[in-house]
């Protein structure tokens, strides 16, 4: 017994498609790029902006005073996270501290490790006073209760910890009591150690050939001052009044996190701006594209919609059908473009950051499952008012008319 | 004709990229001694990789019904692709380093769609009419 196959209205817009696989195909194609442009800009956007806001977080200081000629390498220090090895005296941060317009301040060592092996690359060593650092703890206790006791790491969200929860610097393994989560800057490659636990550092940085300072500098080397300006001064005006201390001091570093944030952030701000260019431009050739390719299919389909009158087909009925082959075809092609872009945002994530220099912290779960929705329904949206809007020009005139017109 | 070539050549050129990006762009990380777990997953994936291309060149002359099962092989391998670097032996843990910020991606993202298209292929050639 053979089964008859019957087309209803129900099932005609599928064998529309099927019956016309290349048009399909390009309508698939060009909706596959309108979300797979928008997904993955909007996300390469919104991570950028992300990264952008937790460095802001992170750099809490006004004013960071380095050694002479470390300006540079501690900027990169906190931008790009090139870990780096300089340092001053005890003596120089303490006269520092008591200069005109300083409110707090808080003494910051800095060392680079070793590459060691082949497993774990350079990290950059940061001791911090707990009695007056207003800069990292409190991001600390956010994530980890309790203090870092001499000798204990607090280990940065890159940073390669062994499974028996240590972490091998200098020959040496010293016990990581936590890990913070991702900043999506530099900081995600350090490692956050109580200042006591620098001479201990030291010394086992000479016993595999490494020495990072001499021994009688261990307890006295600071590598940065922070320190947060009183009400009514500017960073500059303190950075003035610390000159004029000493006359040695004239040569001293002066960093500005909120300079870097700024000068980040113009960076940021144009990478995104050519971002949403180049997605409007795209959407823009992709909208002409989605009305020229519906145009001409209704042009070149009016006799079959004229056919479908006269067997009594409402222009409710023939809307529908272009409706719901719209959506197929926009709705396939979404999820297609979505999850492209996903193959490229996601596994790549830590290699976009690093190539692009800037703060990017992936964004979380939620966030992403909105961008899907947002970009699934804009690209659904586009493509069925597409399809309406060359459907409006098919139903003015009367179905004779168009099938003689047709002939 | 077309269908062949739909449901042969995506293994051919995924297996082809499969096996030559762990040993030139998407390489383990270098200076190993002895060698780390990215070297043995870099060393795997290149042999499945050929194992993929080979079953791709071998589905161009072979009966449909083959190549169904020629395709449902290449998925099971670009399951064990994708469990290689993951599950099976991994990568150096460290973010920054190479295998895991250019191979472990590269080698997921080939798996993936190594995988997507086998599946379609296995499945448009199960669905073809026999004359």
């Amino acid at each position: 017994m053979s089964m008859e196959s019957h087309i209803t209205l129900r099932s005609l817009p599928r064998e529309n498609l099927k019956g016309k696989p290349l048009r399909t195909a390009a309508l698939t194609i060009v909706v596959t790029l309108l979300s797979l442009a928008l997904f993955a800009g909007s996300m390469l956007s919104m991570n950028l902006d992300n990264g952008m806001r937790s460095m802001e977080r992170r750099l809490g200081a006004d004013l960071m005073v380095v050694p002479q000629n470390s300006a540079s390498q501690a900027e990169a220090l906190l931008t790009s996270g090139s870990p780096g090895t300089f340092y001053f005296t005890r003596d120089v941060a303490s006269a520092i501290s008591k200069a005109d317009g300083v409110a707090q301040s808080t003494e910051q060592v800095y060392i680079s490790s070793l590459a060691a092996s082949c497993c774990s690359s350079k990290l950059q060593i940061i001791g911090y006073d707990p009695a007056t650092d207003f800069v990292i703890q409190p991001w600390l206790s956010s994530q980890f209760d309790g203090d870092v006791k001499d000798g204990q790491i607090v280990a940065g969200a890159g940073v390669n910890v062994s499974a028996d929860g240590t972490i091998e610097l200098y020959g040496r393994d010293w016990p990581v009591v936590a890990q913070l989560a991702s900043t999506g800057t530099s900081l995600d490659n350090s490692v956050f150690v109580n200042r006591a636990t620098v001479p201990q550092m030291v010394e086992a940085s000479a016993q595999v050939s490494h020495r990072v300072m001499p021994a009688e500098y261990a307890r006295k080397a600071v590598s940065a001052v922070l320190i947060k300006v009183a009400d009514g001064y500017d960073p500059h005006m303190v950075a003035r009044s610390i000159t004029r201390l000493d006359s040695s001091y004239g040569k001293l570093g002066f960093v500005y996190p909120g300079g870097i944030t700024a000068s980040t952030k113009v960076s940021l701000g144009s990478l995104v701006g050519y971002t949403a260019i180049v997605v409007a431009v795209l959407w823009v050739m992709g909208v002409i594209v989605l009305l020229a390719v519906f145009f001409s299919s209704v042009n070149e389909r009016k006799r079959e919609f004229a056919s479908l009158r006269i067997m009594g087909a409402t222009r409710g009925m023939l809307r529908g059908v272009i409706v719901r082959e719209a959506l197929i075809v926009s709705l396939a092609g979404s999820v297609i473009g979505v999850a492209l872009a996903s193959l490229i945002v996601f596994p790549f994530s830590t290699l976009i950051g690093r190539q692009l220099q800037l703060p990017y912290l992936q964004a979380g779960p939620l966030v992403v499952i909105g961008m899907i929705a947002l970009a699934v329904a804009c690209s659904v949206a586009i493509c069925v008012a597409a399809s309406m809007l060359a459907m409006r020009r098919l139903a003015r005139p009367e179905a004779y008319m168009t099938l003689r017109e047709g002939q | 004709m077309k269908k062949t070539i739909f449901a042969s050549v995506p293994s051919v050129l995924f297996g082809a990229l499969i096996a030559i990006a762990p040993q030139t762009f998407a390489h383990a990380c270098s200076g190993h001694t002895p060698f780390g777990a990215c070297h043995y997953s870099q060393q795997i994936a290149t042999g499945i990789g050929i194992v993929i291309a080979v079953l791709g060149i071998i589905s161009f002359f072979v009966a449909r019904q083959v190549r169904v099962g020629i395709n449902i092989a290449v998925a099971v391998n670009s399951l064990l692709l994708l469990a290689v670097p993951t599950v099976l032996i991994g990568v150096c843990k460290g973010q920054m380093m190479h295998c895991r910020m250019v191979m472990l991606p590269t080698l997921i993202v080939l798996g993936v769609l190594a995988l997507v298209c086998a599946i379609a292929a296995a499945w448009a050639e199960s669905r073809a009419k026999t004359a």
